[in-house]
């Protein structure tokens, strides 16, 4: 699913990132690889943003739509 | 090395939010001219420090994710480490997020040039339940690592003497472990390495290098150049991606994460598991999707109140000393030319003491706070939505914020954005934020005049013109936005030695730049007096002076006034009108002071505002803007005339 309908505090797992090389350059840098294990914490109101912890990093992002669309994610049962 | 006369290099380098500012404030003092504004460094400074009779150079890089030249503040970094060639390199790592920041570090040891690992904010880390044994860390990495906590001073002579011990015996670091597939294509390409391309460096460390940064450094030059090593490079590339199915930065970037990954577990040993800390159980709170608007509206009121609270006394205090300081003038030198010149210095100098650093100081203070806290990026966060529906996100809040200060370090301060399309925007933008010299001219003829609810209704659609000009400008400035990927740092107890750094950081856009253009447009103003070319103007300026806005045409040199100063204004108001400012309402009209407020409030950016756009965005935005200033001024105050 995309980490836009993905359930907030649920524990996910990156799939894969579908965007550009910018988007995918930038979460790198900031510790977001595919595999990672993360969860969506709270999103803004209004469709704001998605607040994103990074359990692999522990780092929490701010996540605009248009780049957490673009983040394929599933559930992680581990 | 004791009898080579420059002293050793010493290199500080991390990731943002590391404790590195703190952690270098420790080592170099408050004194060391620095530079750290997040991606708006251009050059990097250096400042000598005498640590136990023995001189060393340090630099303080910008806060850097990565060594691939990708932002502002990469590229920086990029170039100091290749181009300078440091003599020690010191890697700030934050304990508290060890995995990720292990990624830059595993990056460095990469160049294989002397280094040690500063394991900073430990405390933090305990708090997690984080505890890392540093002697694993050193082994796993094979550079020596010292324990700090910069905010309390830990460890740091540990690490001077660390970093003596280093420069004097040398320290060879060994190249860490690849997967076997991608060792043997970095090894295929080593052997291709044209002899001379890469000299001086370490061959692996090239070819990383050359396969990660793909067209952001030398692939342009290397088709140029090397056409042969091109095609081969190119080649290399497509197999790595074909063996991991995606892009070959990502392959490298996803071996150090695992590798990163594999060190930290082996480092560290989590005591226990994932506990509500204060700051998650406050994050809870202020990022809340209702409490968090709450407080922020809440935050910013005190803010503003605060500003005003303390600019306020401060500017009488201010003022009061320059009137007499010219009336002293005015006997000593009579009216002629000297009188103009030295009045015209006078007003430039005190208009940069009286009017904007009383206002603009306590606003740098408490953004800088608010920074360091790690509240602007929740701020950030939470004001997305709103910027998003003007076509711009979260990282334009803090321009904003500045601007109300003053316009000139708030359109520098746009290089934070990633974007070229955002900057232009936000630039824009912000000669429309009403600045301290502005806020001066609302309080006193709006506020003062028709009642403090019209000031409150001004600020109201001023800001609603911002969102408009910005809805319409993002429709217009067609270009891919990024959108917001903003890391929001843990929260933090802030250091008065970073806020006084970051606050004289700021400060230095106004009094290095915008300031002496203040005086020089000072000097301008007296001598358009003193030649008596005040009534040439008003008489051009009179049709739409007295035509289009219906406005004494006295008024109409204040207007170029509003573009050189434009606090000025209000003065120059009350001398073009001959009376004084409790009498202003015998002369002229409530509706006229509203229309006149709106047309200067609007119209044009002052020169330094000016002169920034045309520095950060280039001449033609510059003009852009002004054509928009004059354009909207126009259009709002005919409407304000036809309401009225």
């Amino acid at each position: 699913m995309k980490l836009t309908e993905a359930p907030f505090d649920l524990p996910l797992r990156i799939a894969a990132v579908q965007g550009g090389e910018g988007v995918r350059r930038r979460l790198l840098c900031l510790g977001f690889h595919q595999g990672d294990r993360i969860v969506v914490v709270s999103s803004g109101i209004l469709k704001g943003p998605l607040l994103v912890r990074n359990l692999t990093a522990d780092v929490t992002i701010a996540l605009g739509r248009g780049v957490a669309l673009k983040i394929l994610v599933e559930a992680d049962h581990a | 090395m004791r009898s080579d006369p420059r002293p050793p290099s010493v290199v500080f380098i991390g990731q943002p939010n590391c404790g590195k500012s703190t952690l270098f404030n420790a080592i170099a003092g408050p004194k060391a001219e620095v530079s750290n504004f997040p991606g708006t460094t251009t050059k990097h400074t250096h400042s000598d420090v005498k640590v136990g009779g023995r001189t060393l150079s340090v630099i303080d890089l910008p806060g850097t994710y990565s060594l691939v030249p990708f932002d502002p503040a990469e590229k920086v970094a990029y170039g100091h480490l290749f181009g300078e060639k440091p003599d020690l390199i010191v890697n700030v790592l934050d304990a508290s997020t060890l995995s990720r920041g292990l990624e830059l570090t595993l990056e460095l040891v990469e160049m294989r040039r002397p280094m040690i690992v500063a394991l900073n904010m430990v405390d933090l880390a305990e708090k997690k339940g984080l505890e890392i044994d540093p002697s694993r860390l050193e082994r796993s990495l094979g550079v020596p690592v010292v324990t700090t906590i910069a905010s309390h001073g830990r460890g740091i002579k540990e690490l001077l003497d660390k970093a003596f011990d280093v420069l004097d015996r040398g320290w060879t670091v060994p190249r860490h472990g690849w997967s076997a597939d991608v060792q043997a294509k970095l090894d295929e390409l080593t052997r291709l390495l044209p002899a001379d391309l890469c000299a001086g460096m370490d061959d692996i460390f090239a070819a990383v290098k050359l396969v990660e940064t793909g067209h952001l450094a030398c692939d342009g030059l290397l088709t140029e150049l090397e056409p042969a090593f091109k095609a081969d490079l190119d080649r290399i590339r497509a197999e790595l991606e074909a063996i991991r199915g995606v892009p070959a930065y990502e392959v490298i970037s996803a071996e150090r994460h695992h590798l990163a990954l594999k060190i930290s577990e082996d480092a560290g040993r989590l005591r226990h598991g994932a506990r509500l800390t204060w700051d998650m159980k406050v994050d809870d709170v202020i990022m809340h999707p209702v409490f968090g608007y709450l407080f922020m509206a809440a935050i910013f009121t005190l803010f503003f109140l605060i500003i005003f609270k303390v600019g306020s006394p401060l500017e009488t205090l201010l003022l009061k000393p320059l009137g007499a300081l010219k009336i002293w003038l005015a006997a000593r030198l009579g009216s002629g030319l000297g009188f103009y010149l030295a009045d015209g210095l006078l007003q430039g100098v005190g208009g940069g003491i009286a009017i904007v650093l009383p206002y603009f100081i306590p606003l740098l203070l408490l953004m800088a706070f608010l920074e360091d806290v790690g509240y602007l990026a929740r701020a950030g966060y939470l004001l997305d939505t709103f910027m998003h529906r003007i076509g711009l996100h979260g990282k334009s809040v803090s321009p904003f914020i500045l601007g109300f200060g003053c316009n000139v370090p708030a359109v520098v301060a746009t290089r934070i954005l990633e974007s070229r399309r955002d900057r232009i925007i936000t630039s824009l933008l912000i000669p429309f934020i009403p600045c301290s010299a502005r806020t001066t001219i609302i309080l006193a003829l709006v506020a003062f005049y028709l009642g403090p609810f019209w000031a409150l209704g001004f600020y109201v659609i001023n800001m609603a013109v911002v969102a408009i000009l910005g809805w319409a400008l993002s429709r217009l400035v067609k270009a891919e936005s990024p959108g917001l990927i903003l890391e929001i740092p843990s929260l933090k107890v802030p250091s008065l030695l970073n806020i006084a750094r970051k606050t004289r950081l700021q400060l230095k856009d106004f009094v290095g730049f915008a300031w002496p253009l203040l005086i020089a447009g000072s000097l301008v103003l007296s001598l358009v007096q003193y030649f008596g070319a005040d009534r040439i103007i008003n008489l051009v300026l009179s049709p739409l002076v007295a035509g289009g806005l219906g406005l004494p045409k006295d008024l109409g040199v204040t207007l170029v006034f509003g573009f050189l100063r434009k606090e000025l204004s209000l003065i120059m108001m009350l001398q073009a009108l001959g009376v004084d400012y409790k009498n202003l309402l015998s002369v002229i009209s409530r509706e006229q002071i509203m229309t006149f407020t709106i047309f200067v409030n609007f119209f044009i950016p002052c020169l330094s505002t000016f002169a920034i756009l045309w520095r950060e965005i280039g001449r033609r935005y510059a003009f852009l803007s002004v054509a928009l200033s004059v354009g909207v001024a126009l259009a709002l105050s005919h409407l304000a005339r036809l309401i009225f």
